[in-house]
């Protein structure tokens, strides 16, 4: 991407934070992130560590009981700064989303003609003729078949497939400049993950579109992504390009993330390890690194003091005193398999490991 | 098809049970001779005796029960509702319904109607702030307004619009023009609007609760639609099911409900020609009654059903 021009999106020191019954709880904590055009950027994390909270905040989607601090710029307009009737037709219109399940995502009484063509004729001030050509278009577009007989159909009538592509369509009807997916094939058959993924790609590339992925797979987001952004507990661990991600990451957790899960080029027998331990509780978030507990690495300084999210070399961040790959990442570990157990106490036996 | 077919069936059924037990019931009460000849059922004397055996002949009460439901059923599908026992002259029952049915009729549908014009709304400000002083303040006054008894309403309506304010008339007046009688049943209508469109409000209301926490109502607000598009467009229709069934139950309940409100105004319906008939035993004015009441009841409940298929394309069939 050229310096020159406006990042897509920029999000500085990001922080939501919900009230709930039992106290507040930090679900996004501190996410700064710069996106440039057309780039995609994965992010990856375990479940409930805040990829959609993260998501559905860029496109002002909190819900009632959050609050939210930090700046977000969309196209360079600070979303906060936006005036009324600017703000009126700004989502939906430079950023859209796809959803996780398009078995719930989709209104179930209503016509896909109508809930395609509602964007545009709301923000685009488009007629219902235009609106229902574009509408088949875009249905072309991802790969339906015939339609214009999907006009007229609910969405109880197409399949898990069909309906996520009806959904993308939907985001795509107002030519978004940015589009966020979060977890966009997590519900779907995995015949058809690819294809929805081979889409967004192709998609992406067609129209000029950034883009953020959501995901809970590594997997996914290799050769998908030009960067992944690793995130624990509501902060961004590690983000890199892609490329450097794979070949020289640097926190424990990434390491420990992509050991957890099965990939298609490792060895049939190869073993898995699940990460041990639970994430922090976000209503009493540990003083060091959220990390820490479950961590190989983990020193008295882990324990004590949160690691910042700082740059190493050439655009590739992480936040770890440790981290893998580096003589005191190595002395850490050694340190630790030595005593048998981490200075946050987990035990590093391998055989305990495996019956976690 | 089949659909139709089944709910005809079961329409039919229910109309022969509801009436079967209601002339089971109002033999149970009394010997309708007493309504037919009134204290002359009691005569002794030879005449008096002759009358009696005349009468028995004439409305076959020496029949077995059964006989006597299946001669009346019969007499009804040809369209013969049979005669009023305790009105002078015993008019035929037909009459009675004519006359007071559409009173009743109109000020039910007037207060369905407004029940759901105040619900809906009301409803629609609640639910998306849930919790908020007005939603907590919209639950304490419909548990209010549900609690207050029917008759204490409509007192209290009748003396604040009526004989306070004077917006209204005190009472109905049947040789009224049109229009004035439409007016005179505003105010009845209200009250039994009332505890209706609080039962429909906290339905409505947490059903829309539940509908906006779907992920599609999600999915509209990432369009970045308006909040009242998203209500109106996205959230009411599929949030409409319990109002509607309870709307089509509550139609054969408001109909005794009326009863209350037609005397509170001096309103000559159908409610009040009901109680009268019971208490004066008068069996084919109560069956008749019954009967409209239940096939109404009936009706609507065959209409919700279409709006069912109307509000939700799945279950169409
Ligand atoms: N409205 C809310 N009120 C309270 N807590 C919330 C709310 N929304 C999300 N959370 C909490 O925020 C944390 C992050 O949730 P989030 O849904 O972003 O996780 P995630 O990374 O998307 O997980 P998954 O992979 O399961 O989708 C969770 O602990 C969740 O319980
Ligand atoms: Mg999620």
């Amino acid at each position: 991407m050229a310096a020159t021009t406006t990042p897509m999106l920029e999000v500085d020191d990001l922080r939501v934070r919900f009230a709930t019954p039992a106290g507040t709880i930090t679900a996004v904590d501190g996410v700064s992130l710069t996106l440039g055009e057309r780039e995609s950027i994965a992010i990856v994390g375990e479940s409930g560590s805040g990829k959609s909270v993260f998501a559905r905040t860029l496109i002002n989607l909190l819900a009632g009981n959050g609050t939210r601090t930090g700046t977000i710029k969309i196209g360079g307009r600070d979303i906060d700064e936006l005036s009324t009737a600017e703000r009126k037709h700004f989502f939906g219109v430079q950023a859209a989303m796809v959803f996780q399940d398009p078995m719930t995502s989709l209104n179930p009484v209503k016509r896909i003609g109508a809930q395609l063509t509602e964007a545009m004729r709301y923000h685009l001030k488009m007629g219902k003729e235009e609106a229902n050509d574009r509408a088949v278009g875009l249905l072309r577009q991802v790969h339906i078949p015939s339609p214009e007989k999907r006009m007229r159909q609910y969405p109880h009538e197409l399949s898990g497939g069909m309906r996520q592509r009806v959904v993308i369509a939907m985001a795509l009807a107002c030519e978004p400049r940015l589009l966020i997916a979060d977890e966009p094939t997590t519900a779907l058959d995995v015949t058809v993950q690819k294809a929805i993924l081979d889409l967004l790609d192709d998609l992406r590339a067609e129209r000029n579109m950034s883009l953020i992925l959501i995901t809970h797979d590594l997997g996914v987001a290799e050769g998908r992504a030009d960067r992944i952004g690793v995130m624990y507990a509501g902060r961004l661990m590690e983000l890199a390009t892609a490329k450097d991600l794979f070949a020289d990451m640097r926190h424990p957790y990434t390491q420990a993330l992509l050991r957890s899960i099965p990939s298609t080029d490792m060895a049939s027998h190869t073993r898995l390890h699940p990460i041990p331990g639970r994430p922090p509780d976000l209503l009493n978030p540990p003083q060091g690194c959220a990390f820490a507990a479950r961590c190989r690495h983990a020193q008295p300084e882990c324990v004590d003091i949160k690691p910042n999210l700082l740059e190493s070399s050439g655009d590739h961040w992480y936040a770890c005193h440790f981290p893998v790959g580096t003589s005191e990442g190595r002395a850490a570990l050694e340190r630790n398999e030595t005593a048998g157990v981490t200075a946050a106490g987990l035990p590093l036996d391998e055989a305990a490991e495996e019956f976690v | 098809m089949g659909r139709v077919v089944r709910r005809t069936g079961f329409a039919i059924i229910l109309l022969l049970t509801v009436s079967a037990l209601t002339f089971g019931a109002m033999n149970l009460l009394g010997d309708p001779l007493f309504n037919i000849l009134g204290p002359a059922a009691a005569d002794t004397t030879p005449a008096g005796v002759e009358r009696i055996e005349a009468a028995r002949a004439e409305y076959h009460l020496d029949d077995p029960l059964p006989v006597r439901y299946l001669r009346w059923l019969g007499d009804l599908v040809q369209g013969d509702l049979g005669v009023q026992f305790s009105s002078a002259g015993q008019p035929p029952v037909a009459d009675l319904v004519v006359e007071r049915l559409p009173r009743t009729a109109v000020l039910l549908v007037l207060a369905q109607l407004m029940a759901t014009v105040i619900a809906i709304p009301w409803a629609l400000l609640a639910a998306p702030r849930v919790d908020s002083w007005f939603d907590r303040l919209s639950t304490v006054s419909t548990f209010l307004v549900v609690a207050l008894p029917n008759f204490a309403l409509g007192v209290l309506l009748k003396y604040v619009f009526a004989i306070r304010l004077g917006w209204f008339p005190q009472t109905y007046t049947a040789d009224a023009p049109l229009p004035d009688r439409f007016h005179q049943l505003l105010l009845p209508a209200l009250t039994i609007a009332l505890p209706a469109a609080a039962v429909y409000q906290r339905l409505l209301r947490d059903d829309l609760v539940s509908t906006l926490q779907e992920e599609f109502i999600l999915m509209a607000r990432s369009k970045g639609l308006s909040r009242a598009r998203i209500l109106f467009r996205h959230a009411l229709r599929p949030s409409l099911f319990s109002f509607v069934t309870v709307f089509g139950l509550t139609t054969g309940a408001l109909i005794g409900g009326s009863l209350v409100v037609e005397n509170i105004f001096r309103i000559p319906g159908l409610g009040s020609a009901i109680v009268e008939a019971v208490v004066r035993e008068d069996f084919p004015v109560v069956l008749a009654i019954v009967v409209v009441v239940a096939s109404v009841f009936i009706v609507v409940n065959f209409v919700v059903d279409a709006v069912y298929a109307v509000i939700d394309p799945r279950i169409r069939r």
